[in-house]
């Protein structure tokens, strides 16, 4: 019968409709065609986004993370995976941020005059005064930001090759490709930094690591999508929601002041080592210290299970995540990720850089 | 399909009409005593979260639980939503394939499929009135959750508009345009789940293989979600769509999420529904 034939036909191109459109969904969304725009000195294009004024926009930044970073819980945009990230901003100083979570939600926004950070998970608001900080170091940095870049370009080119790279579509807009690759005498485990520039505001778009030995990046920050002009100002108010928790002691009693925080500077004593690529810091962080009080209280990790009910024991922590390495300098464990290592010495201290295993024991060697 | 609609079908050689034929099935549907006694267990299911989650934030001693649950304190028009997410993973799923499984493999079980086939109805207008019945049951199953969801949580939780994820207060009117969103979204995956039910309907004469097979389904879907190393798999897999729902009662709605949700709940429905045209047209009668 001709219409039975002509029905499992039809039945038969849905099945293959319906087969394509799951490829079709599981498929990131390709870029487009490069886009052709006018020739650019790298110089005169990192100069432009150093100088280039802020801008309104709202819109999607996906995070792709192959780090290797163990899960951290609540900031799933650490962790290995895909993770987004929405942000608002009116081009001065009101910003929104939002970091979705599975069924949760972070907020940040800053209205001007008050920051406020509210967390779902525990239906907790943050307030805290916008941004006392900045205004108290203006004397020593009033430079014209054009000789300023210039200076930044110059220190950046000691140790790197900047170079245009073509260009790039990136969350639908037209952008330069913008290559940092180290010198050849820099001993780093990256290959190269991609930052694709906006063509016409002039700011990244995507930034992009790249490692030794791999063809995809190791971690990639990306605009999926980007609105540019005036947001919606109610996106910059925050009204604590009935029944939440509203902290307001940060101001008074939990902010550090300023000589509590040079102090506990002071304890860590951050110190460097190298320049450029190669840098490698070295913390003085001894363990019991930095291991929060709550741990294991309200953290889940998001896949694994997790010892319960024990104590937690950061050493067994990091025995589990590297390998012991001992050398003069000590003793201690290494940590390796995709785009550098970190060595946590026995003795307290950390040294942590873009850089290979040798370099940081060098380091730590250089170091008391 | 009554046996009246039949004997008078057959006795008059025109086309029975559409409308009389898919208020027949749903009336056929409506009138089993298992269609009833799922309705009403699932509206039951709201009033039980309502009144648990209640007594959980009752004593001021912080979130009631994880995910939207921290929310819910005092968030009475969230319920609706929290009990149509909590239904989503088993409940909904299980009920359409009940439905799905009496429509086609009952049918077969009982004899009366051949009846159906013979009938001077085409197959696929047989497949649509029983894709119908499904379908109608299943939106009807939602509404029952979320208006049972609404009371119980205005009655149990109270609040005005609604608290979103983003810690913003929603107005009422938007409250509620979310709720009739979250209403849609979560009938079209239960469609999805349908369809597929459907297509494993006609292909056997056992209703209960029907139920059994979706839920295993699901069941190993939500497995696969556990294991990292098959983190390719996820984005073919419907439960996968399930959890970026939550997106609606963000603020300001992230639209990609939901539409990249109901674009593969839309896949399933249609490699579901083809499958079942295809094994209903070339079923021998």
């Amino acid at each position: 019968m001709n219409g039975r034939r002509v029905t499992v036909a039809a039945a038969a191109a849905g099945v293959l409709t319906g087969v394509a459109g799951l490829g079709v969904l599981a498929m990131p969304a390709g870029a487009g065609p490069a886009p052709v725009l006018p020739e650019i000195d790298a110089q005169s294009l990192v100069e432009s986004v150093l100088t280039t004024e802020p801008a309104a926009f709202g819109g999607t930044v996906d995070v792709n993370n192959d780090l290797g970073i163990p899960a951290i819980s609540g900031v799933p945009q650490l962790s290995d995976g895909v993770s987004s990230v929405r942000m608002w901003t009116d081009g001065q100083d009101r910003v929104r941020v939002s970091l979705p979570g599975s069924q949760t939600e972070r907020t940040f926004v800053d209205d001007g005059e008050n920051s406020w950070l509210w967390n779902s998970a525990d239906q907790t608001v943050t307030k805290f005064p916008h941004g006392e900080a900045p205004e108290q170091q203006s004397g020593e940095q009033q430079l014209d930001p054009v000789a300023a870049a210039r200076q930044a370009v110059a220190l950046v080119q000691e140790t790197s090759d900047v170079a245009v790279d073509g260009t790039a579509r990136v969350a639908g807009r037209a952008a330069y490709e913008l290559v940092l690759t180290p010198k050849p005498d820099e001993r780093t485990v990256l290959r190269e930094v991609r930052v694709a520039v906006d063509a016409e505001l002039r700011i990244p778009l995507r930034f992009s690591v790249f490692t030794n030995g791999t063809a995809e990046p190791a971690a990639q920050i990306a605009f999926s999508e980007l609105n540019v002009g005036p947001q919606d100002a109610g996106l910059f108010t925050f009204t604590p929601p009935a029944g939440a928790k509203v902290d307001e002691g940060a101001k008074d009693a939990e902010q550090p002041t300023r000589e509590e925080a040079e102090k506990a500077l002071g304890e860590v004593a951050p110190q460097v080592v190298g320049d450029g690529w190669d840098t490698v810091l070295v913390v003085n962080a001894p363990l019991d210290a930095i291991v929060p009080q709550d741990a294991g209280e309200d953290s889940r990790p998001e896949r694994g299970p997790r010892p319960e009910g024990e104590q937690f024991d950061p050493r067994a922590l990091l025995a589990q995540l590297g390998k012991p390495v001992s050398g003069e300098w000590g003793s201690g464990t290494l940590i390796t990720t995709k785009v550098g290592a970190a060595v946590v010495a026995e003795d307290g201290r950390v040294a942590l850089g873009a850089v290979p295993e040798q370099v940081l024991v060098e380091a730590l060697g250089q170091t008391k | 399909m009554t046996a009246e609609t039949l004997v008078a079908a057959t006795a008059r050689p025109r086309r029975a009409p559409t409308g009389r034929l898919l208020a027949s099935e749903l009336r056929w549907m409506l009138r089993r005593p298992r269609t009833l006694i799922g309705l009403g267990l699932l509206a039951l299911v709201p009033v039980l979260a309502g009144i648990g989650l209640s007594i959980a934030t009752g004593d001021g001693s912080g979130p009631a639980g994880e995910g939207l649950a921290a929310i819910i304190g005092g968030n009475g028009l969230l319920l609706p939503i929290f009990v149509l997410f909590l239904s989503l993973p088993l409940l909904l799923p299980l009920l359409s394939a009940v439905w799905a499984a009496d429509g086609l493999a009952g049918e077969t079980a009982n004899g009366t499929l051949r009846g159906l086939l013979v009938a001077p109805v085409g197959r696929a207008r047989l497949l649509a009135v029983k894709a119908f019945g499904v379908a109608a049951l299943s939106f009807v199953a939602v509404v029952v959750v979320t208006v049972v969801g609404l009371i119980t949580g205005l009655i149990t939780l109270g609040g005005g508009g609604m608290i979103s994820l983003s810690g913003t207060t929603l107005s009422l009117g938007d409250s509620l345009a979310r709720i009739g969103l979250v209403m849609l979204l979560v009938t079209f995956q239960t469609w999805a789940v349908g369809a597929v039910a459907l297509a494993i309907s006609a292909c056997t004469e056992h209703p209960l293989v029907v139920v059994s097979s979706v839920l295993a389904g699901l069941i190993t879907f939500q497995v696969f979600s556990l294991f990292s190393a098959l983190d390719w798999l996820q984005p073919f897999l419907l439960t996968s769509a399930w959890d970026p729902l939550a997106n609606v009662i963000s603020d300001p709605i992230p639209w990609q999420p939901l539409w990249e949700s109901t674009g593969l709940a839309a896949c399933y429905l249609l490699i579901g529904l083809s499958l079942a045209l295809w094994r209903v047209t070339t079923k021998d009668s």
